[in-house]
């Protein structure tokens, strides 16, 4: 097992390589704004431009400047000063990462307790009028978009612009870190969460639901019934335990689209995480900031996924590392 | 009279001299200004651009800093379209032809902390010009406004340590030496002395800071204006996340018997980046908040406000217009005729609508916006009278027959499609598509493409080599009250640079040329006006541009407020005027 982690840990290295490359070559390829003209102000010469484009490195050649990128990421763990306020950008998002975190960690737990609770409920209960309703809403749930979702949601309960506002759920922009305030960061992110956590919840009840159909259909089940074993004990031990491997499978890899989906939810409800930064950044053509942002999601990503194939081992005893 | 008995009766006077200023003004909403309490402002698009005094150029930046924590030679008050002194104590005097300006300024204006016991000197404004020319600051406009300083090749080239035409005789006074007359030096031509590049600067203090790539001194930096960013007291900025917050605090070095401003609040907070929609209805419906970096709100939000809240609402002209740039050195449009077949065509009142209706402005007949001096010389809102630039809807018949005039028989184009780019966001994104509708009436097919705004600008519509021939979603905004900002920058041919072109139409034309050059050196106002008035019937006339609105700045409040709109700084609400009700 331990040979299998460090060798997927190599492998994580080499696949952040590749999306920074893969980063900076598209920076290069496809239109994107000129960032020593963008810092240069609204009537600038020739010379500021160019004067710009040097101090920024830009004037070098795009593998020298990818190369100068990777030896200061890699020696020093610097990704560079923004070229918008020239501001460290590994303090950027240090400083907004808990943010980030928080919204998507949040979520996740709503997602899989109220994913996981609704499925099983609408498996043992099929056909009955609590699996129609659940499943109903849940498939609104999938179709709306997050965006939408939110503002929604803000319009009528957040507690200052609500139609029919609840106190405790807070609006836009009114988020504080856990360490300022525990209490307006909990109230801050209920609305965001349950947003963010709506589709995820519906797609995961739908998933486990017809999983646990189809294993408490199995020969297994019928035999634990047999030896007298209580249904509780037969659902959770047996049942439940079989059918939610697919489950963690997709929630490994929905932590990418989670991420996806904070960009929205951290704009709609102005927090301030690394989605709305990397959004900023590619509107201002902050490379540094992109590749910064674009880098640490994909180091979460990968780091999920290899965590989702550990979990693996001890879900299912047939599966084993070497 | 005692000094305290003599400081005191000053204070009364100024506090009286604010007071009328502000019922003069007026605002977004009645009730006596307060003093005291703190003001929240939601942003929407990033808020401030930089920290640095030397950077600041924009209207967030002048809202949310230059006016709030930093004086300059010259301010501007709400109502007011002449400058103030601030910390001159009087208007420039003029000599020497105009190629010299001599300035004094107060004495006893005191930095922030940690530089809390020094006070103002003219070297400190000689150094803030001095280093708007530098790369690390990345100053916009110094290289326009500041062109005919004596000796500032030498110092560009680093030939010379200093700009030889900046001249500090005493700690009070400032002599300007130019090598030619300059009308935006003497207020004829507008307002260059009031701009964030005479905040003053100490040089020993600074300079450390201006080394390297970029300037670091905005985050270091010492305030002389009734507020400051929050900061240690050490030199160190700590109010300020950037795209997150800027929290403003009392300056305590400030001294309210010196200045034209009156501060009412206590502290202002500044938050990004709501939803604009969101951030909107906050305000409206919240308490001590003023909208921020945004000119209008989104059209549903705005309806409603308008229909319910308008007392809320503080619409006012923003001295700024929107166009569509046809660059004349791609065919057809190298023709004049094509061009104004393409003005006529245009339906202003489609466009207008595309941002929200008329609430966002008035359909423009002519490049130069209302409240510029020259307008009313150019014809004021009824225009020149070009036949193709007075209806604000489509004469599709008029239009036809330049068409013919150009050359095309049965007045529809036939020939290449037209690189066109537009910008991919709302409402400019809509604004697009309706034109590329609208000139289908005279047969114009577009290679029409949508990117980002930035993209859209330093990529392609400034980048001549990109052979962009249309541009549909381009705007541009007062510097200050002179056309020279307007036509210079956008018609001088000599203005022609590789990237960040303005000039978008690619005009060039000797006479042209001239007369803006002779424009631009008028120290007198109504022959400044009177010039620069001739120059705008001629380039409308020409049709580079199609001007078709004449923008407004939407502001919004909370019912508790007293918002003072801005009118140097585009309508947007001054903070430093602003109140509790």
């Amino acid at each position: 097992m331990i040979r299998y982690i460090i060798r997927r840990l190599l492998w994580v290295i080499v696949l952040l390589f590749a999306v920074s490359f893969i980063t900076f070559i598209i920076f290069y390829l496809l239109p994107s704004a000129d960032p020593a003209t963008l810092r240069a102000g609204r009537q600038p010469n020739p010379q500021l431009v160019e004067q710009i484009r040097h101090n920024l490195g830009l004037d070098k050649p795009w593998y020298q400047q990818y190369f100068d990128y990777m030896k200061r990421l890699v020696f020093h763990f610097d990704f560079g000063y923004s070229y918008q306020n020239n501001i460290s950008v590994k303090q950027q998002i240090f400083d907004r990462l808990p943010a980030s975190i928080s919204v998507a960690v949040g979520a996740a737990v709503i997602f899989l307790i109220t994913g996981i609770g609704v499925g099983i409920i609408s498996a043992i209960r099929r056909r009955s009028l609590l699996d129609r309703t659940t499943m109903g809403i849940s498939l609104v749930a999938i179709s709306a978009p997050v965006y939408w979702l939110g503002l929604v949601a803000l319009y009528l309960f957040a507690a200052d612009i609500g139609k029919f506002p609840v106190p405790f759920l807070l609006g836009a922009g009114s988020y504080v870190p856990f360490s300022q305030d525990p209490t307006t960061w909990f109230q801050s992110l209920l609305l965001p969460w349950f947003v963010l956590a709506a589709s995820f919840s519906a797609l995961y009840a739908r998933l486990l639901r017809a999983n646990l159909i189809e294993t408490m259909g199995e020969d297994y089940i019928r035999t634990a019934r047999a030896k007298g074993l209580s249904e509780r004990r037969v659902v959770f031990h047996h049942g439940v335990r079989s059918a939610i491997t697919p489950i963690v499978t997709a929630a490994g890899l929905d932590l990418g689209i989670l991420l996806g989906g904070t960009i929205l939810v951290e704009t709609v409800f102005n927090i301030p995480g690394i989605g709305r930064l990397s959004y900023d950044s590619i509107q201002n053509s902050d490379l540094p900031m992109i590749q910064g942002t674009v880098l640490i999601g994909a180091f979460f990503i990968v780091i999920a996924n290899l965590v989702v194939d550990v979990l693996y081992a001890f879900l299912d005893p047939r599966v084993r590392y070497t | 009279m005692p000094n305290s008995a003599l400081k005191a009766s000053i204070a009364v006077l100024a506090a009286l001299a604010a007071a009328l200023v502000i019922a003069a003004c007026g605002g977004g909403g009645g009730g006596e200004a307060k003093s005291g309490g703190t003001l929240k402002v939601l942003d929407t698009a990033g808020g401030v651009d930089s920290l640095d005094p030397g950077y600041w150029y924009y209207q967030s930046d002048y809202q949310e800093l230059f006016t709030t924590t930093q004086r300059a030679l010259y301010g501007w008050k709400p109502d007011g379209d002449t400058p103030t002194p601030d910390l001159a104590t009087t208007l420039p005097k003029v000599s020497n032809g105009g190629k010299t300006v001599t300035i004094h300024i107060k004495s006893g204006i005191k930095y922030s902390a940690p530089l809390q016991n020094r006070t103002v000197k003219t070297a400190d404004i000689k150094y803030a010009m001095e280093r708007c020319f530098l790369p690390q600051v990345a100053n916009g406009y110094a290289p326009v406004y500041y062109a005919d300083l004596v000796g500032l090749k030498n110092y560009q080239d680093k030939k010379a340590s200093d700009i030889k035409g900046l001249q500090t005789p005493n700690d009070t006074t400032l002599v300007i030496n130019t090598t030619k007359p300059a009308g935006v030096l003497t207020f004829a031509n507008g307002g260059a002395l009031g701009m964030p590049c005479t905040v003053p600067v100490p040089k020993d203090y600074a300079q450390k800071y201006d080394q390297g790539k970029q300037s670091t001194y905005g985050q270091h930096q010492v305030f002389t204006g009734p507020y400051m960013i929050q900061n240690d007291g050490k030199g160190n900025i700590t109010g300020y996340k950037p795209s997150q917050k800027l929290t403003l605090v009392r300056n305590p070095s400030w001294d309210k018997s010196t200045d034209f401003k009156p501060a009412y609040f206590d502290r202002i907070e500044e938050t990004c980046c709501s939803d604009s929609t969101v951030a909107a209805k906050q305000t409206l419906s919240g308490q001590n908040l003023l909208s921020g970096d945004y000119a209008a709100p989104p059209t549903p939000v705005l309806k409603s406000a308008l229909s319910s809240q308008k007392d809320q609402l503080s619409i006012k002209s923003s001295g700024g217009n929107r166009y569509i740039s046809l660059n004349t050195q791609v065919k057809p449009l190298d023709n004049v005729n094509v061009r104004r077949a393409i003005a006529a065509v245009i339906d202003r009142t489609v466009l207008r609508q595309t941002r929200g209706g008329p609430t966002l402005g008035t359909i423009a007949t002519h490049f130069l916006p209302p409240g510029i001096a020259g307008f009313d010389d150019a014809g004021g809102t009824n225009g020149p009278g070009d036949d193709f630039a007075s209806s604000p809807t489509a004469n599709v018949a008029l239009a036809k027959s330049y068409m013919k005039k150009a050359g095309y028989a049965n007045g529809m184009y036939s020939g290449p499609a037209l690189l066109t780019i537009a910008d991919n966001a709302s409402p400019a994104k809509e604004t697009a598509e309706a034109f590329q509708e609208q000139v289908k009436a005279i047969g114009l097919k577009l290679q029409y493409r949508e990117v980002p705004h930035a993209t859209m600008l330093s990529k392609f519509c400034q980048v001549p080599k990109q052979k962009v021939a249309i541009c549909p979603n381009l705007g541009w905004g007062a510097d200050f009250f002179s056309a020279q900002s307007f036509i210079d920058p956008l018609f001088n041919g000599a203005n022609i640079v590789p990237s960040g072109n303005v000039n978008t139409a690619m005009v060039n034309d000797p006479k042209l040329n001239a007369q803006i050059d002779q424009a631009k050196q008028i120290t007198d106002n109504t022959k400044s006006a009177a010039a620069w008035a001739n120059l705008d019937k001629q380039v409308t006339s020409q049709a580079y541009f199609i001007p078709w609105l004449w923008d407004n700045n939407v502001g919004l409040e909370s019912t508790n407020l007293k918002g003072v709109p801005s009118k140097f700084n585009s309508g947007a609400w001054d903070f430093a005027f602003s109140s509790l009700k």
